[in-house]
């Protein structure tokens, strides 16, 4: 019977042909004007910086931007396999501090620098595991499981450090991270190699595709045979590993672990950064390469209002402003395409 | 029929059985632990302490309850409270301010309405936008600094009828009319039908963008209530007022049985066994001289427990 | 019956876009009647009923209510002209209260509250003029299925509806609660209400009604006094004559050993103790009017639904039954759904990446990276060999038509050639050309040597392919054709008492 209805609810399936046509490259442009705004805004921005705070420019200064960027964006690159897949995970941060803290306090404890990268990543690993499992096979809310693993997560770091640093570790660990190449640290260069790669896996491999299938149609992806809560729990474990390789960076380049390395403001700049960089919080949509310009967006944003003397609290306001526009867009590209 | 309706009216207490009665264990291993925990005094104390979170959180309850989720109110909380400091600071009489702290919540929380019900844009985002926004410009009206309130506030903290903090009685009041809210007037079932599907609540002829609005300006007025609530206890406003307020909301909202899919719950007794359930848990810690830094560790593995029980009760795990 | 009828409906058109929902629809009601509508699939009850719900609005035709023309301005302006309508789909809301539900857009007020007890106590009046006892104070989640649709009911009459549509209220009740909802309709007909009853149940609508329109293709075809006609004829009338030659291959008697058995699989409230063989290159046609488990069955053999007893064998490559999981069976089947844009293709996703999806694995190397060359042209090359009309394998699946996108949907189970396909209403709002297509498709896969289950609520399309027959009435098998059989023979399964008590 309600085929009959569904006239009503849907556009007639017999278009006119140069409607179907048109409407994929329409989208294409929308998505093109965007991406061209953003970088209107980032240009505008650099060429204030260039007029009023020449200072910006220094190759250390962009060096150093880069290196905020590497932090969020290995991040965002991690959370984007996520929302593709339909999901959320405000865990990250959270898991970046437990792994970090439980990682730091094995090199201390065994003065051994090549164990705390091992137990980092497998700590990570294992929080994104446990994410996983509950949302993909105890079907669990995605938003209600990872923000009581943020509690968990942030208050077991809290607990196990007694809210001190740990900076007594191996001081070898800081020197391979601290490693540079062509004057970039290796954080920059796991950075680009993350966007590379995720953005391969998405695009290029069957996994990916299955993300997009997954985050797409979940019910049409298991008739076509797509393993979903593997997929689903994979997308998880990706953003815990990913999580705890951030915490290896930071850690070294801040020179010590402790609980506070989840702060809140870290979650919005993701956040910040996937909805920036278009990957779309209704799953499916998005591209871990934009992922990354978006964090770069979002540090630099950070960094050349506080250089223009805009007061942190202001680009708060802007960001927040940023954040709400680009999903309201994100929305509006959706329906029309 | 006379079970059933003594069921119904129990609402969603029965659901909550078991978390209820991990709850009074929980109080009776306090009890014995710390002589001083299962006094008068200091149940009184928790009441006084649980005001601004139950009162964030029945706000968090009613959006939850039509399906959406609102991150912003601790940015709400502390800007309208920090407005309003800043007014009483500049000589304005305490009066003006609180006016001016429910007034300003409320446009607050009409914004993410507006956003959310008429511009359409996903709560979680919409919301984690003002988040931020709001957040900023209370940092920037501030400039982060503690304003202290004037002393006549202070004093309505120290206030008591009989045993009971003034606040208190407010926080009760308010708790009480929301439910009345809730359960008897027709907007309040309407919240609940679109938390049920927006869809079929539409095509059964209710406006659900209004209810939807209108359900995120009242989350933003009680947001700025909690902030009253929480500043008179405090005596001023700092930087951190209202931070994590909506996380710990939203782990009120679960564990006090408020399903996140919408239209489930209740704000009495739901809420309020939330909002108990943690700041018992707070308070018993604080006398058993456990480490201070184990309670965020707690709050969690409390809301894990309350969300695994609630995915096994809504449906079969395959 | 006075000569005044209460409702007449004459001429009523109505296109959506290019797509022609109702050429010609009439009705006339008149007080104190059960009149049934009947029609398959997209003949236009729905249309019809929906104008008269004033849920859409006609382009031509006229209604006349108590012999005065009316526009129908939306649903709301329909129940102030007294028109209740008590939709097929349940829209009360779980988790309030039965009363709340029945006041949810009006309650009773009382200052600015809620009037609990008035609501409560016109709520049990109103329960009880649809004669049941459930607690008004009771949450709608903890009723019965059959219980909510009273509750509907209840909501429905609240403003003495002269008009009452009931759309399918019968499709998910049981047996009792079936009996309970005859009781209301019997009341509601004795106080002078006119009913329309659309229901697929044959035994139903010559249970309760008075007299029987039926519709097909967008028009009315006829009505009758139940007492001057047949279960034969009315569904002669509804589904229409089709000729034999129309055949795309003549019927395939297959001697080779099953592929597929199933014993006794029961799931459901419905699906109970169905026997089924197939056998490659067969094409098994599941015959049976809408709502008689043909979509449970699939979802029972495919492991969307859990079985509660009973059990699936398939033949190995030796060809040696073993007994299987559904859920395995479906990871080597060739499953089309008649939901197309919800379970067949991911919309977003181009034409290549829908049938690559369920191949890349044959697709990609050893590190699992899809080689995009080898996908476009193995989508290039299926969609060539089934007439996907497209710019290219690029295009986005959800600009393609209907039939277009059912094409796609097939492409991606051919190269993996799967021994079995179950095809769930295939050509389920295809133009005439489009399904031709299919069912020559279909009829393709058989003589590659799959066994096929079709499924279709159009006889004359599966009388096209089908080599066999299985006829299914609430939930049983209750008769088995040959691929010869006549339309006839066909009509008279599905309207015959056998049939008509399967669930008995």
């Amino acid at each position: 019977m309600t085929a009959e209805l569904t006239p009503l609810t849907k556009q007639p399936e017999t278009g006119g042909a140069t409607d179907r046509i048109g409407r994929p490259g329409f989208r294409i442009d929308v998505n093109t004007l965007v991406l061209a705004a953003l970088c209107a805004v980032v240009l505008g921005l650099l060429f204030t910086m260039y007029v009023e705070a020449p200072t910006f420019f220094r190759v250390n200064n962009l060096i150093n931007i880069l290196v905020q960027a590497s932090i969020v964006g290995i991040l965002a690159i991690g959370l984007s396999f996520v929302l593709i897949g339909g999901g959320i995970d405000l865990s990250m941060p959270a898991t970046l501090a437990l792994s970090g803290v439980i990682g730091a306090i094995c090199m201390r404890d065994m003065q051994s620098a090549w164990i705390g990268p091992v137990v980092m990543l497998t700590a990570g690993t294992a929080i994104g595991a446990f994410n996983g499992y509950a949302v993909a096979y105890l079907r669990m809310a995605p938003f209600v499981v990872t923000l009581a693993t943020m509690t968990v997560a942030g208050g077991a770091a809290v607990w196990i450090t007694g809210s001190q640093s740990i900076s007594d570790y191996p001081l070898e660990f800081e020197d391979f991270f601290l490693f540079r190449f062509l004057r970039l640290p290796l954080s920059v260069w796991l950075f680009a190699a993350c966007a590379l790669i995720a953005a391969f896996l998405l695009n290029r491999t069957m996994f990916g595709r299955y993300i997009r299938a997954v985050g797409f149609n979940p019910a049409a992806a298991s008739i076509s045979r797509v393993p979903v809560s593997r997929v689903l729990c994979l997308t998880y474990v990706i953003a815990g590993f990913l999580a705890s390789l951030t915490a290896i960076l930071l850690i070294a380049r801040l020179g010590s672990a402790s609980a506070s390395l989840a702060s809140d403001s870290l979650l919005l700049d993701i956040i910040s950064a996937c909805v920036i960089g278009r990957v779309s919080i209704y799953g499916g949509v998005g591209n871990p390469l934009q992922a990354a310009l978006g964090a770069v967006a979002v540090t630099l944003i950070s960094n050349s209002l506080n250089q223009l003397g805009v007061s942190y609290f202001a680009s708060l306001v802007i960001k927040g402003g940023i954040i709400v526009l680009f999903v309201y867009l994100d929305r509006f590209v959706r329906r029309s395409a | 029929m006379r079970t059933s309706r003594i069921l119904a009216t129990l609402g969603d207490a029965h659901r909550n059985l078991g978390l209820v009665l991990a709850l009074l264990a929980v109080m009776a291993g306090f009890s014995i632990a710390a002589p001083s925990f299962a006094t008068t005094d200091n149940l009184f104390a928790i009441l006084h302490a649980m005001g601004p979170s139950t009162l964030a959180a029945t706000g968090m309850a009613l959006v939850i309850l039509t399906g959406k989720i609102d991150i912003s109110i601790g940015s709400i909380a502390f800007l309208s409270a920090s407005t309003g400091a800043l007014l009483m600071e500049a000589g304005h009489s305490p009066l003006a301010g609180f006016a001016a702290i429910l007034g300003l919540g409320a446009v607050l929380g009409a914004i993410n309405g507006f956003l959310v019900a008429y511009l359409r844009i996903n709560a979680l985002i919409a919301t984690l936008g003002t988040m931020m926004a709001y957040r900023g410009i209370g940092l920037i009206f501030t400039d982060a600094r503690v304003i202290p309130l004037p002393e006549t506030m202070r004093s309505v903290a120290n206030a008591t009828i009989g045993p009971v903090f003034i606040d208190t009685v407010a926080v009760v009041a308010i708790v009480a009319a929301i439910q009345v809210l809730h359960r008897s007037t027709s907007f309040g079932r309407s919240l609940s039908a679109v938390g049920n599907g927006e869809d079929i609540a539409a095509r059964i002829g209710l406006n659900t963008r209004r209810t939807v609005f209108l359900t995120f300006t009242l989350a933003g007025l009680l947001a700025a209530l909690a902030a009253c609530s929480s500043f008179i206890q405090v005596g001023s406003v700092s930087g951190f007022l209202g931070k994590g307020l909506e996380f710990n909301a939203i782990a009120i909202a679960v564990v006090g049985g408020i399903s996140l899919a919408g239209g489930r719950g209740t704000i009495v007794p739901g809420v309020l066994i939330g909002a108990a359930a943690f700041q018992m848990i707070s308070n018993g810690l604080n006398q058993v001289n456990a480490d201070p830094y184990i309670y965020q560790l707690v709050t969690g593995a409390v809301i894990f427990v309350a969300m695994y029980m609630d995915a096994f009760k809504r449906a079969p795990v395959r | 019956m006075n000569a005044l009828p209460r409702l007449q409906m004459s001429s009523v058109a109505k296109r959506f876009g290019p797509v022609v929902a109702l050429t010609d629809g009439n009705l006339t009601l008149h007080a104190g009647e059960v009149h049934a509508l009947m029609g398959a699939n997209g003949a236009g009850k729905s249309t019809l009923m929906n104008i008269l719900g004033g849920v859409i609005s006609k382009d031509t035709g006229k209604v006349v209510i108590d012999g005065a023309p009316v526009e129908l301005n939306g649903s709301a302006h329909a129940a102030a002209m007294g028109i209740a309508f008590v939709h097929q789909e349940l829209t009360t809301m779980p988790t309030l209260t039965v009363a709340e539900n029945m006041f949810l857009e009006d309650y009773p007020k009382r200052g600015p509250f809620i009037a609990r007890r008035r609501m409560i106590a016109e709520a049990a009046a109103l329960l009880a003029r649809v004669g049941c006892q459930i607690d008004p104070l009771a949450l709608v989640e903890t009723l019965s299925t059959g219980d909510r649709q009273l509750v509907e009911i209840a909501r429905a009459i609240r403003k003495a509806p002269k008009i009452i549509i009931f759309d399918e209220p019968t499709s998910s009740l049981s047996g009792p609660e079936r009996e309970k909802l005859f009781g209301v309709i019997e009341t509601l007909r004795a106080n002078g209400a006119a009913i329309v009853f659309i229901s697929h149940f044959l035994d139903e609508v010559f249970r309760i009604s008075d007299r029987i329109t039926v519709m097909r293709n967008g028009c009315t075809v006829g009505m009758w006094a139940k007492t001057e006609t047949s279960t034969a004829e009315v569904v002669e009338n509804m589904l229409g004559s089709v000729a034999a030659t129309d055949r795309v291959r003549e019927p395939f008697v297959s001697g080779s050993a099953p592929f597929l058995v199933a014993r006794e699989v029961t799931s459901g409230p419905l699906i109970d103790g169905v026997n089924l063989t197939m056998r490659p290159g067969e094409i098994v046609g599941l015959w049976g009017l809408l709502g008689s488990g043909r979509t449970e069955l699939v979802r029972a053999l495919m492991g969307l639904d859990p079985l509660s007893a009973g059990r699936i064998e398939v033949a190995g490559d030796d060809g040696v039954l073993r007994e299987t999981a559904p859920a395995a069976l479906r990871q080597r089947t060739g499953l089309v759904t008649e939901d197309r844009r919800k379970e067949g293709v991911i919309l977003p996703f181009s034409i290549a990446q829908n049938i690559g999806l369920p191949n890349l694995a044959q697709l990609s190397n050893a590190f699992g990276i899809i080689d995009a060359r080898k996908e476009r042209a193995l989508a290039t090359r299926l969609a060539s060999e089934l007439g996907v009309k497209a710019v290219s394998v690029d295009q986005t699946a959800g600009t393609l038509s209907g039939g277009n996108q059912q094409k796609v949907v097939f492409s991606k189970w051919l190269p993996m050639k799967p021994r079995l396909f179950i095809l769930d209403e295939p050509t389920r709002g295809l133009d005439t050309g489009a399904k031709g297509e299919i069912l020559k498709l279909t009829v393709r896969l058989a003589e590659e040597g799959a066994s096929v289950l079709f499924i279709s609520s159009e006889l004359e399309e599966l009388m096209r392919v089908a080599d066999r027959y299985m006829v299914i009435n609430r939930g049983r098998i209750t008769h088995e054709l040959p691929g010869s059989a006549s339309h006839d023979a066909l009509m008279a399964s599905v309207s015959d008492e056998r049939s008509m008590q399967g669930a008995a």
